[in-house]
């Protein structure tokens, strides 16, 4: 039994924020039915990695992960007809999640207030940048937009530099991350009263919150969080240091290895495994000492990691209790025997491709456990399914929607 | 009522696991914070008040606020009862200490879990509860060495770099508050709690736009020589391009934008040259391009890499007479994708932000802070912020009384 069977969603976002969000839904059991426009392919199909290398709009591995297990279907929105659709599907459902920019569904005649007019039961979210109030609320934009407008572009680099910002869309790493519990409590409340209620997503005041106590300390003290390469606050040393270089097929790449010192033992660790450096001086037993002395215990640590294989670093350091972990690459994420052991990478048969590889859940539960039941849907490939078995559109209705290309 | 309300959750969070419990204390639920008699570790992480190594921990007043808070000494037999008793009152127990942690007070999941059956047990830890890496030692840094987002994220020298505000125990503590809920619903159904594990590394795959995916999937790009090819990315989203192609200077700070080029961004960049041509400059040729065409007239030959040069030194010279205030008007009023990058100085003066009544401050006096509130707003009653952070032990009596733990039999025999 799967926490959320029975439970119908209706999906019309795109990208990565509203989809991981309905994802999890399905993972845990939700019928959850995709909207897309084949003409105006998504985003993310166009997005890497692909499967097997071969750009195209059915090979994205991104699409892949965070579409498993949902149905899909293509649909015009241009067309009456095709807004039509998505009416009597929002009257299937429990959920009805969206992304568009703020103002397109109430344009539609798609929005909350209609859509709950005679279904107060029904839960529906918006996902937006900026959200659907306020001066900045029609901003659009991707993620790397969301990045800037919640500080994430500018605290990642080094302090003499500008920043390189985080990697990829930020704020669509963590929106969904803090809608995803508010909408379940929703779910629940629903459940036990029978009242739905629309939820407007930011995601900029998502990154924001994912910096709450750097927020605090602005303030209250006027600071302001800056970059500093990959230094910390708090603990010393704390860097990436380059290992030998490895052979993969016919690349050459650069390895990496974590180093974090978080307390004195481990320091003494530490400081014994780079030996001959002269690190065990008493001055640098404490954080703050070491901090006076920073670029000599870099150096001395760079010059014992360098000769020696990234991951060698990480057995050796990890064996005498000091945090280290290889900069893990896709192959090692792939082949990493922690996460095989949780069973963390999923496989599914796919139509075209035979097998594609997926993320699992993020958490795991005992006795519900959430999986992807089926691959990511093909474009249009569940119109056929969703027409006659969700909606009972009888068939001349539906011939005459593919002939005026409703269903693209 | 706030969608939690009633739901009464105990937490033993470390500084790691701190964030899930606010979360659903935000959405109303009743959240106890059990500190050891020190205090917890999370009061002593940084950011901190000031330089006094003895003040009081940003992170602390940020993701402990909304909660309660109790002592208990979990080295005793009177605590680790206390504790007992407690968890037969609650709904949801969120530990993030570390394997094995919990197990050694005789408070472990396969310890508890047929005295409690109704309980939603919620561990957070950074590998794994089991598996060869289950004991590794930890920090942000390395969970995000190891959980996939820090590899990708290279600056010009070539050495991955992480965000300078730790994510990584972040990100896997709000996923721990889903979790908590899933299970919570699962009850509903079946009248069973049950264990959610959360594991900071597989977490953490999320945060790198399916990039740990590639080698699962066999994503090699080459050409038909087997040359690995670079990509002309057509997303729109500019995720592929190097992050300095993609700041520019103004006069006052910094401007996120990405001149896209092909199908989904082109248009953007179209507009921006119209933008640059209304206000005058030199810009004709690039503002009557149609962007989303490039990609196949350099193919074609009609408009080499030389002449995209020429258009980001216009855009480089345009910016740095603007501010960041213009270009976010401008952006507005034309819908570019343009926007100021903001530091945290900037956010907490954000229009925008005050408008939604995203801050909210909690508490008065000496011990009122403002902070982050949800990140979303909800048309019915749905969240409930009431408190500061609190204090050592500032609830432990309230608390065992509301929770009526004295009174239950089940606990004191436990306990014994």
């Amino acid at each position: 039994m799967k926490p959320l069977e029975g439970l119908r969603v209706l999906d019309l976002s795109w990208v990565v924020a509203g989809p991981v969000v309905t994802r999890a839904l399905a993972d845990f059991g939700a019928e959850v039915v995709r909207i897309e426009s084949s003409t105006r392919v998504e985003t993310a199909r166009w997005m890497q990695p692909f499967i097997g290398g071969t750009m195209s709009a059915e090979s994205s591995a991104l699409y892949a992960t965070w579409n498993a297990g949902k149905r899909g279907m293509t649909v015009n929105l241009t067309h009456e007809r095709g807004r039509q659709i998505v009416r009597d599907l929002a009257g299937w459902a429990d959920v009805v999640l969206e992304a568009f920019s703020p103002g397109t569904m109430k344009k539609w005649g798609l929005d909350y207030a209609t859509l709950s007019a005679d279904r107060p039961e029904l839960i529906m979210v918006s996902s937006a940048l900026n959200g659907q109030t306020g001066p900045l609320s029609s901003l659009a934009g991707y993620g790397n937009v969301g990045a800037a407008l919640s500080g994430f572009q500018d605290i990642v680099g080094r302090r003499d530099d500008s920043p390189i910002g985080p990697y990829g869309p930020y704020t669509d790493f963590v929106a969904p991350r803090l809608a995803l519990p508010v909408l379940l409590a929703a779910i629940d409340h629903r459940d036990r009263t029978g009242k739905g209620c629309y939820i407007d997503i930011s995601q900029v005041e998502s990154g924001v919150f994912f910096q709450s106590p750097e927020i605090l300390a602005a303030f209250k003290e006027g600071r302001v969080a800056a970059r500093m390469g990959n230094d910390d606050l708090e603990y010393v040393p704390h860097g990436v240091y380059r290992a030998v270089d490895e052979q993969d097929g016919d690349r050459i790449v650069h390895r990496y290895v974590a180093i974090a010192v978080t307390d004195e033992s481990q320091w003494n660790a530490l400081a014994l495994w780079v030996g001959g450096a002269g690190l065990d001086r008493p001055e640098l037993a404490a954080a703050e000492g070491r901090r006076k002395h920073a670029a000599e215990i870099d150096s001395a640590i760079a010059d014992a990691v360098r000769r020696k294989s990234a991951k060698s670093v990480e057995i050796e350091l990890q064996a005498l209790g000091v945090p280290a972990h290889v900069s893990a690459s896709s192959k090692d994420f792939c082949t990493d025997e922690q996460l095989a052991e949780r069973g963390h990478l999923v496989r599914l048969p796919h139509d075209v491709f035979g097998e594609v590889t997926v993320e699992g859940p993020r958490y795991a539960l005992s006795d519900t456990p959430g999986f992807p039941e089926r691959a990511a849907p093909m474009l249009g490939q569940d119109n056929r399914y969703v027409l006659d078995e969700i909606l009972h559109y009888s068939p001349p209705l539906i011939a005459s929607l593919e002939e005026e290309e409703v269903l693209r | 009522m706030a969608f939690l309300a009633g739901c009464r959750v105990l937490d033993f969070s470390d500084a790691r696991g701190l964030m899930a419990g606010r979360l659903l204390a935000d959405l109303g639920a009743d959240v106890v914070q059990v500190e050891p008699p020190q205090g917890s570790d999370a009061r002593r992480r940084e950011p901190r008040c000031g330089n006094d190594p003895a003040s009081t921990s940003y992170l602390w007043l940020a993701f402990a606020a909304n909660k309660r808070g109790i002592v208990l000494d979990l080295e005793t037999p009177e605590g680790r009862g206390q504790a007992l008793g407690l968890i037969d009152r609650a709904d949801i127990l969120i530990e993030s200490r570390g394997p094995g942690r919990m197990e050694a007070y005789g408070l472990g999941w396969e310890q508890i879990k047929a005295t409690f059956p109704r309980l939603v047990y919620v561990s957070i830890t950074p590998f794994g509860r089991t598996g060869p890496k289950a004991n590794y030692a930890d920090s942000d840094l390395v969970m995000w060495a190891a959980g996939g987002p820090l590899d990708p994220h290279r600056d010009g020298t070539g050495v991955p770099l992480r965000p300078s505000v730790p994510q990584a125990y972040r990100q896997a503590a709000a996923d721990a508050a889903a979790g908590a809920l899933l299970a919570l619903l699962a009850r509903n159904r079946t009248g069973s709690g049950q264990l959610v594990d959360v594991a900071v590394q597989g977490a953490l795959g999320t945060s790198t736009l399916g990039m740990v995916l590639a080698h699962a999937v066999g994503d090699v790009p080459r050409d038909r020589a087997g040359k690995p090819l670079d990509r002309i990315d057509q997303s729109g989203s500019g995720s592929g391009l190097p992050a300095n192609m993609k700041k520019w200077k103004a006069a006052d700070g910094l401007i996120e934008f990405h001149l896209g080029i092909g199908p989904a961004a082109g248009a953007f960049t179209g507009k921006f040259f119209r933008w640059m041509l209304d206000d005058g400059e030199p810009v004709e040729r690039f503002a009557g391009l149609d962007w989303r065409q490039v990609p196949t007239m350099m193919e074609r030959g009609q408009f080499t890499s030389a002449n995209l040069e020429q258009a980001r030194s216009a855009v480089a010279r345009f910016l740095s007479g603007k501010t960041k205030r213009q270009v976010l008007d401008a952006a507005v009023e034309r819908k570019l994708l343009a926007v100021p990058i903001y530091t945290t100085a900037d956010l907490i003066h954000s229009d925008q932000l005050e408008q939604r009544g995203f801050y909210a401050t909690l508490g008065e006096g000496d011990r009122a802070v403002k902070l982050p509130g949800p990140a979303m707003k909800v048309s019915i009653d749905a969240f409930d912020l009431r408190r500061p952070a609190p204090e050592i032990g500032e609830h432990t009596s309230e608390v065992l009384a509301e929770w009526d733990v004295s009174n239950e039999p089940v606990a004191r025999e436990h306990a014994r």
